[in-house]
């Protein structure tokens, strides 16, 4: 089971992931239409490639826009649960560790304590989100089944795999748990509303091309986030 | 009942048909009608399958239902923070539906989809600025209106308005007569003050083709005579064409892009006829948004450029008080408390908010200026956009929509409300008049010619 899972499965989870969101990003290009959109694609590359840039830039960056600025607490929590998901895996010891027994290639770690504190920050800061949903109104209308599903896809393998980390070995429950809920969120990754994690790129990019080209990117200084 | 005589599927293309929708007074039987009006689910679905692409489908798709955008709009904030009137709220439970039920929608969901789309969004597009995805729900719902508009659902002042630029290629019955009657009139009404001014019409090669909103030769035409003499003062060598003169698009707000297409054309075409330099539009926003930032698209060019360079009026202005072609008079410079009205369209989607304050450095006396919170790129609608001022349906909607502005407006102080967009300044004329709060509204010209120096050898020569 364990060889399974952490052999052929691992495998299989991250083709789909790789090749499922590369399929997500070329058809969101591919359906790109400069008429409907009303968007010079392909014009003005130097004002577009600018605003695509910019508009990311002012949203990755921590109250780096307004809507950011003008939401201090929601903004800590988006960033503390994104840096849990997104950073934290991808330089934790015991991740580095297997990639480097397997294939003996390695990469610097975060310090324990360091990574236990942003797992931790990222589950509360998931939690804050969930909560909020429920709190406020202007939130809970809009509430899906589907984001309540994404959420837990998401914070399911930092729950087990900082239980695993601190209370089982090889032979835990929770071990098996964590790599099964890493597996089902990056299969997920393709499929729903955690795509995100490539089209929110194509999004930020399309409307930074909108506004910088079209929309006034040109004149004064500029779209300001 | 499939289609109403009033209310029916097919936009209005000639004089009668006009004239017919126009005697049913206020709509009353056209919204009667409205009622038994059968949607015509395949036709939905089909459009929707043709022109829904990427772009839009993704950002339902990502929507992150994060609600960012409920603080963001300000007809959320003005209506006491009713969850419905959350922007990601109102497009889903609209376009979303119509999109995940494959068009299949009745009549009530039409009804109550039309009065979301021009009651509860004026596509200011203030709410693109503030989502992590950078989801726009006002192009979405510009979208939706084109989707109702295609089913017989839009409010009956823009199905009239739609179908004015189909018959006459303006928002109102003027005609191209009309048109260069008015001009005529307004140059030779001038020549007691202004010796020498002319309005040239159909002046080939011209520097500056001038293009404005048919409201203006129709109901103060004295707007073009202001715009003549301060063309004159600067002494450009100007004109407006016979044809194309009509630069706004009340089919933009209904959804009529055929219409919009058949408009925006006649204007390039006046351009590609008269060969101007550039050209110049007048003191309005959504004619800007509509010829200038969509109408390219909607004509068909792929560079999204008209034909010829083509600035808003604030552009000019600045242009010519830098430049020394306009000068101001120090002594008669504003100097009671003011204050700016950012337009969507040209300000937050098009980038004039410098440009702008450019020009109350010349008019206003330093310290007098009082911006408005929040202001330029993020300055709220004027309570009165993308159509929701003209609708009689919607009147109580929108007025409660001014509070916003008004409040706004009290907070600054300001005594007036510089509105350089027909509809910002219709909107804060009507809150004046509904809410009474002593405030006086302007366009650019009438402040610039009371404060600009005329050169002796225009001035009339009785005159000392």
């Amino acid at each position: 089971m364990y060889a399974f899972l952490t052999g052929p499965m691992l495998w299989l989870s991250f083709a789909i992931f790789v090749i499922g969101s590369a399929w997500r990003v070329v058809k969101y290009v591919r359906g790109l239409d400069w008429q409907l959109d009303r968007v010079p694609y392909g014009y003005y590359r130097e004002l577009a490639v600018k605003g695509a840039l910019k508009s990311i830039f002012h949203w990755l960056t921590p109250y780096g826009s307004r809507s950011w600025r003008v939401k201090p607490l929601y903004a800590a929590a988006f960033f503390l649960l994104h840096v849990g998901l997104v950073l934290v895996p991808l330089f934790l010891f015991a991740h580095v560790m297997l990639v480097s027994e397997r294939f003996g290639i390695s990469w610097p770690t975060l310090p324990a304590g360091l990574a236990d504190t942003l797992t931790v920050l990222a589950i509360a800061a998931g939690a804050f989100i969930l909560l909020r949903r429920f709190a406020l109104p202007e939130v809970r209308i809009i509430t899906t089944a589907h984001d309540l599903w994404i959420m837990a896809i998401s914070l399911a393998p930092l729950v087990t795999g900082f239980v695993a980390a601190h209370q089982g070995g090889e032979g835990s429950g929770w071990l098996l748990a964590h790599i099964i809920t890493g597996e089902i969120w990056l299969i997920a990754i393709p499929f729903t509303k955690l795509s995100h994690v490539v089209l929110f790129f194509c999004s930020r990019a399309q409307i930074g091309v909108d506004f910088g080209v079209k929309r006034g990117g040109q004149r004064g200084r500029g779209i300001v986030w | 009942m499939p289609e109403g005589i009033y209310c029916n599927k097919t936009p209005i293309t000639t004089e009668e048909a006009l004239k017919a929708l126009l005697s049913d007074t206020r709509g009353k039987k056209y919204y009667e009608e409205m009622e038994q009006l059968e949607v015509d689910r395949e036709k939905l679905w089909a459009t929707v399958q043709k022109t829904f692409k990427s772009r839009m489908r993704t950002w339902l798709d990502v929507c992150a239902r994060c609600g960012l955008c409920a603080d963001s709009c300000f007809l959320y904030l003005v209506n006491d923070r009713d969850p419905e009137q959350v922007p990601s709220y109102k497009i889903h439970s609209t376009l979303g539906e119509i999109v995940k039920r494959k068009g299949d929608v009745d009549n009530a969901f039409m009804r109550h989809a039309m009065e979301v789309a021009w009651s509860r969004c004026t596509c200011c597009n203030r709410c693109a600025m503030y989502c992590p995805h950078g989801i726009d729900i006002g192009i979405m719902m510009g979208y939706l209106r084109g989707l109702l508009y295609s089913q017989g659902f839009v409010p009956w002042e823009l199905k009239i308005g739609a179908g004015m630029h189909r018959v006459y290629r303006a928002q109102m019955d003027v005609t191209t007569e009309d048109w260069v009657e008015t001009c005529e009139w307004m140059a030779e009404e001038q020549q007691d003050d202004w010796p020498g001014l002319e309005i040239p019409v159909d002046k080939e090669d011209a520097d500056i083709m001038y293009t404005c909103n048919a409201r203006e030769p129709k109901h103060y035409p004295e707007d073009l005579a202001e715009a003549a003499i301060l063309f004159h003062i600067a002494g450009e060598n100007w004109t407006v064409p016979s044809e194309g003169w009509e630069q706004t698009s009340l089919s933009m707000f209904a959804g009529d892009w055929e219409a919009c297409k058949l408009q925006v054309e006649n204007v390039y075409a006046a351009i590609e006829r008269l060969r101007p330099k550039r050209v110049i539009g007048t003191e309005c926003g959504h004619a800007h948004r509509a010829t200038v930032i969509e109408g390219p698209y909607w004509a068909g060019r792929p560079d999204g450029q008209p034909p010829a360079p083509y600035i808003h009026y604030v552009q000019w202005v600045a242009e010519a008080l830098r430049t020394g072609k306009l000068k101001i008079d120090p002594t008669k410079r504003i100097k009671q408390p003011v204050t700016y009205q950012d337009s969507c369209n040209y300000i937050r989607n098009w980038g004039l908010a410098e440009t702008a304050r450019e020009i109350l450095s010349y008019l206003v006396e330093p310290g007098y200026l009082r911006e408005m919170t929040p202001n330029k790129e993020h300055n709220y609608c004027c309570g009165g956009g993308g159509g929701f001022n003209g609708i009689g349906k919607f009147r109580p909607q929108r007025n409660k929509a001014l509070l916003t502005k008004r409040d706004q407006i009290l907070s600054t102080g300001a005594k007036l409300v510089i509105a350089p967009c027909h509809n910002c300044w219709d909107a804060i004329r009507d809150l004046e008049e509904e809410y009474e709060i002593g405030i006086d509204w302007s366009f650019l010209k009438p402040l610039l010619i009371k404060m600009v120096i005329v050169p002796e050898h225009l001035k009339p020569k009785d005159e000392e």
